[in-house]
């Protein structure tokens, strides 16, 4: 029993010092941001050496949502969603195809391998200025089909103007219900086979119900803006995609690649005796399989393209505000506007959204390791 | 605080009573004296050029010069912000003047009021009334101008203006009776760079579209954004827009000064540092390889933005700091300084024949002209409001709605305190 | 259901030879069992049939084709993998019904197929668990199910019991026996246990360096091995061989070994010269000792000195000089003998296989 308790406080003696700085130095300045947040710290005067910081509750916040002035960072939130759905899909896409390709085990795989985890290696600034130079107006990519005997392209990756799937900020709560509506009936497709009753009961129609409900009597939902306000997915942030795909699939691919070489030589030929062709196999068995890594690549991806910061800076600047993105927006709001309130609010929306994405991955986990034991 | 005051109050003290502060007193002063600025590379050498005039008067001082590089002092502008919070200013830092100094620094009450230094060295009639209207504030003066640079300039080339028959027009309805021509003839009539340029061209554009009166009433809070002049701006803004070259945003200024160069395109507004890159880098004599003239409708109107120094207040030595200001400020420091930078000099008694023919001809207009502050770096209008306007810019340069922008200027004028 | 024959088959990676070329007929039904040390290519013949390995000669049949360059999944063949090779993200029912799904048959088929299979093997309980929440025993029972599901022509076991302790695989294989009684599906199976082999096998064969030595039934192999290598490899304890002489002076033939001469009884008499040195190989269960002597011809019988005695339960092993040769005993019965006493032994002569010292061949 001693033995115990003794063990006890030198396990407590060793953790303190790490629990202190954690304390004072992660979740103390989250606080702090928080409680900066809920201030009007801002202008001229923010700078003096004690500068007069008033409570007003969550008004920065309802700015940012609806304030007519912080469109840009309404645009930059949009961005954000885009910049993570394509990146997953992209660099997740790509390098387990790659990765695929390597796993049939081609002539020259070692080299190849370094050569698609490469670009990892370089920093977002330097990625950033070689993708600004390939995707100029007049050079690199847009000059590919000229050597095929084609016309060049004309296609502004950067600095392109246009904008696709327009939406209308004003009537943003419609739209998030529809989404939920529409989450709500693919998960209960996903369900149907297994347990038919229940997905009709909890997921099918609820879902059909609500986008019913708003699509009747959507008119009757507070505006978020009192004037229309239209964001998209803007064309500018194609070149800013692709340079962030190239960077990261061949990440992706090694966390592949390594999957695929860890299963077992038996589970292969298990596989094909049991009739699956090469696509069935990747397609029913390993992918399958690595479904672990699929996830920690989806986290890791998300949480990247939600710091997306330099690589933009260096391919379109920081005022280019069609490619912005709320980390941008942070950075310029509280250090070159002063703006140290709305941009300490601007980085708690950002910390919550990054929330969203590992919380329930570290649940899941820590459910799973307790169920391990 | 209330140290630093009494330490100031000493200082005046001190030169009522000696009367003549600087030679003399310099040249006893020891110890360091740390510049903090973001002048490397280019325009290092017309730095040091000061900094060894400074060592001469005052052989027992050791300069520190701590530059921070990045164009415009982005990098430096954020090094400095972490000094000053963290209570470790150096001595005298470069800050563009005006507004971008009074509205963080002076505001935060962070600076020392340069008045008496000014009225000891006999600038107050050295500079241009104007231009000590806008470096200060009712509360004082805050900085030592030591370069004078232009916003308003159009530039082109007087051999390819010559090859299409046409003249530099003085009006935006010359520009745009010539534009047209030259766009089916696939030139572009005017060369446009990243964001920033568009705000550039925006102040020269306002000032055409306003008028200097007006253009300083903007600034002063007696006329509003969404007046009706002030949608005009934007209207005529939108219409110059159209004769600009569509892949701007990934063009750096050089970039669409090479167009001009190059004749791909006939016009570029920009600040007079593209003639030193004309000059030095492409060659080019003034007057006779490249031309400029005010931009169009801003005859009579100089738009200008100055690099200046200024002292912190708490700065660790204060004295070495003052005599560094002094040697700014003087006629040997300025014509020293500013036919390397490749600006003119604040002073109006400067020695004109060591400039080129760019910077006489800019000298000449800087004594006769209306002076009004720039918009784009920094004169008229805080850190707070130039942050917002690029969004606005923004929002324009998509929607190209007039309206919205003016209402949105407007907004964003009050939200920094600008506007009433 | 099928008979498999290899003609010649052999198996190259470059330079190195794995398998020489090897020829055998399997009958329909018929349970057969390779065996050998590790490294025979007694895996490497089974993955061949299955078509997860190329051939670099000969041929396969399996029924009435040739499957040299027929697809594994064509072959209907199921594999049982000794690390069982189950789908791990799959539950025992995806496991086991994936080859039918791959094979675009419809669910109520396969649903149909799972369930039958998991009838035949008690996994009824089991059928919506992962592989991880399934014991050793139940793992190697589901990867049996999956290879029952398809109904294959032909069954290939790959050392499957060795992964499971010795109390499990004694259960297990009896199982397998009996599976193999119900389904009568030809079936290969190959292991290094000997004693899996004998207990399985209708036919074994013993495989060494990739060479066939001997094809027969577990008595066959057992009572005639077709050279040393079999003989010592198949039993435990292992055949004891001598090395002695075969004489056939005084009218009747003898071999002497060392100091003794053991008869050579009638139907074992080689064709050999008299002087003729030959290697004598006698059971450990051929020898006799206590009143089972008495049951032996009176020339049988001889004395030995024991060395070391250990006792089995029902059964003794003894080491014993007989005139300076060593040899092992399994005897029947609890003898309690002390080391160095000398007591009389009987041989059952007529078990006695005789090899040639140069080939090691049995000399019929």
């Amino acid at each position: 029993m001693r033995e115990v308790s003794r063990d006890r406080i030198k396990a407590f003696i060793t953790l303190l010092p790490s629990v202190v700085l954690i304390g004072v130095f992660v979740y103390g300045f989250i606080g702090n941001t928080v409680w900066i947040s809920m201030t009007d710290w801002r202008g001229g005067a923010a700078l003096s050496e004690n500068p007069v910081k008033n409570f007003i509750g969550m008004q920065n916040y309802v700015e940012l949502f609806s304030g007519f002035l912080d469109g840009r960072f309404r645009q930059d939130l949009v961005n954000a969603v885009y910049y993570s759905v394509l990146l997953l899909v992209g660099a997740v896409g790509i390098g387990m195809f790659i990765a695929i390709l390597l796993d049939r085990k081609p002539r020259g795989e070692d080299f190849l391998r370094t050569v698609f985890l490469y670009p990892m290696s370089l920093s977002f600034i330097v990625t950033g200025t070689i993708w600004r130079w390939l995707l100029a107006p007049q050079g690199g990519v847009n000059l590919l089909p000229t050597y095929l005997g084609g016309k060049a392209l004309d296609f502004q990756w950067l600095s392109s103007m246009k904008t696709v799937l327009l939406f209308d900020w004003q009537n943003l709560f419609p739209i998030l219900l529809y989404l939920a509506a529409f989450v709500l009936i693919l998960l209960g497709l996903g369900k149907l086979r297994r347990d038919p009753s229940r997905a009709f009961k909890h997921y099918l129609v609820p879902g059909v119900v609500l986008g019913a409900v708003v699509w009747l009597f959507g008119d009757l939902l507070p505006r978020a803006l009192f004037m229309e306000e239209e964001h998209g997915f803007n064309l500018a942030t194609l070149g800013i995609i692709l340079a962030t795909i190239w960077q990261y699939s061949g990440y992706t691919m090694a966390l592949y690649l390594a999957g695929f070489n860890g299963i077992s030589q038996d589970l292969m030929d298990a596989a094909r005796l049991d009739g699956a062709s090469d696509f069935d196999y990747y397609m029913h068995v390993a992918i399958p399989m690595l479904k672990p890594i699929t996830i920690s690549a989806v986290i890791i991806l998300s949480h990247i393209s939600l710091k997306m910061f330099d690589l933009i800076f260096a391919m379109t600047g920081p005022d280019n505000a069609a490619t912005g993105h709320p980390a941008l927006d942070m950075y310029l709001t509280t250090f070159r506007a002063n703006d140290f309130a709305k941009g300490a609010a601007i980085a708690i929306v950002l910390f919550l959204v990054a929330g969203t994405f590992i919380i329930p991955y570290l649940v899941t986990s820590y459910r799973q390791r307790r169920n391990a034991r | 605080m209330k140290n630093s005051l009494a330490k100031l109050l000493f200082v005046v003290a001190a030169i009522a009573v000696f009367g003549a502060f600087p030679v003399q007193a310099a040249s006893n002063l020891s110890g360091d004296l740390e510049i903090f600025s973001w002048w490397a590379g280019d325009e290092g050498p017309a730095l040091e050029a000061l900094i060894d005039i400074y060592k001469k008067e005052n052989p027992n001082v050791k300069v520190i010069n701590a530059t921070v590089t990045g164009g415009s002092g982005v990098n430096a502008k954020s090094v400095l912000k972490t000094r000053m919070l963290g209570g470790n200013p150096p001595d005298s830092f470069q800050v563009h003047a005006g507004q971008e100094l009074i509205g963080t620094w002076v505001k935060a009450d962070r600076m020392e009021d340069l008045t008496p230094i000014f009225k000891a060295n006999g600038w107050m009639e050295a500079f241009p009334k104007g231009l000590i209207k806008l470096i200060g504030t009712d509360k004082g003066i805050w900085s030592v101008p030591v370069n004078i640079h232009r916003s308003n300039v159009m530039w082109f080339i007087p051999a390819n203006l010559k090859k299409w028959g046409i003249e530099a027009p003085r009006t935006w309805g010359e520009f745009f009776a010539v534009a047209d021509g030259l766009k089916a003839k696939g030139i572009v009539p005017l060369a446009l760079a990243q964001n920033w340029t568009a705000n550039h061209l925006w102040e020269s554009v306002a000032l055409a579209s306003l008028g200097a009166d007006k253009w300083d009433a903007l600034w002063a809070g007696d006329l509003a954004f969404d007046s009706p002049e002030g949608v005009k701006v934007w209207e005529l803004f939108g219409k110059v827009l159209k004769y600009t070259n569509t892949d701007a945003p990934s063009l750096s200024w050089q970039q669409a000064t090479d167009m001009v160069v190059d004749g791909r395109a006939a016009f570029n507004i920009m600040g007079d540092w593209a003639a030193g890159y004309m000059n030095t880098t492409k060659k080019l004599a003034p007057g006779t390889g490249f031309g400029w003239s005010a931009s169009p409708d801003t005859t009579g109107a100089f738009m200008f933005l100055a690099d200046s120094f200024c002292l912190p207040k708490g700065a660790p030595h204060r004295d070495n700091a003052v005599a560094w200001l002094e040697v700014l400020g003087s006629r040997e420091g300025s014509d020293t300084f500013n036919p390397i930078k490749g600006s003119i000099s604040a002073r109006l008694d400067s020695d004109l024949s060591k400039y080129n023919a760019y910077g006489q001809s800019a000298a000449t207009d800087f004594g006769k002209d209306h002076i009004v502050g720039s918009l784009a770096h920094g004169v008229t209008a805080n850190e707070g409001f130039m942050n917002d306007f690029a969004s606005v810019m923004e929002m324009f340069l998509k929607s190209k709605n007039a309206q919205a922008a003016a209402k949105a200027a407007q907004q964003i004028a009050v939200k920094n305190g600008i506007a009433k | 259901m099928a008979r498999v024959e290899l003609v010649n088959v052999s198996k190259r990676y470059g330079d190195v030879i794995i398998v020489p070329g090897a020829d055998l007929e399997i009958k329909d039904n018929e349970f057969i069992v390779f065996v050998g040390p590790s490294g025979c290519g007694k895996s490497t013949i089974l993955r061949m049939i299955a078509g997860l390995e190329p051939i670099s000669g000969g041929e396969i049949h399996i029924g009435d084709r040739v499957v040299n360059n027929v697809s594994p999944k064509s072959r209907n063949v199921a594999m049982v993998f000794q690390n069982y090779a189950l789908y791990p993200h799959m539950t025992v029912r995806d496991n086991m019904g994936f080859s039918l799904k791959m094979a675009k048959r419809s669910k109520s088929e396969i649903d149909e197929a799972v369930n039958r299979a998991a009838e035949v093997l008690e996994l009824g309980q089991l059928l919506d668990r992962k592989p991880s929440e399934l014991s050793g025993g139940q793992r190697q029972r589901v990867a049996m199910g999956r290879a029952i599901v398809r109904q294959p022509d032909v069954f290939l076991f790959d050392e499957p019991l060795s992964n499971l302790d010795a109390q499990l695989r004694t259960q297990m294989r009896r199982e397998l026996k009996k599976l193999h009684m119900k389904l009568a599906t030809t079936t290969i199976y190959v292991t290094h246990d000997q004693i899996e082999a004998m207990t399985l096998a209708s036919r074994i064969v013993i495989l060494k360096d990739g060479e066939i030595q001997q094809v027969g039934t577990p008595v066959e192999v057992f009572e005639k091995p077709a050279n040393v290598f079999v003989a010592q490899f198949i039993g435990n304890p292992p055949m004891n061989i001598l090395e002695g002489i075969f004489e056939t002076s005084g009218g009747s033939p003898v071999v002497r070994a060392g100091g003794s001469v053991f008869p050579v009884p009638e139907g074992r008499v080689p064709d050999l010269a008299g002087g003729a040195p030959v290697l004598v190989g006698l059971r450990p269960d051929s020898i006799k000792m206590g009143e089972n002597v008495e049951r032996l011809p009176k020339e049988w019988w001889c004395r030995g000195e024991v060395v070391v005695s250990e006792i089995l339960g029902g059964q003794s092993l003894l080491e014993i000089v007989v005139d300076d040769n060593e040899l092992i005993a399994e005897v029947e019965g609890r003898i309690e003998a002390q080391p160095g006493e000398t007591v009389p032994i009987g041989f059952e002569f007529d078990r006695m296989v005789l090899f040639d010292p140069e080939t090691t061949k049995a000399i019929s």
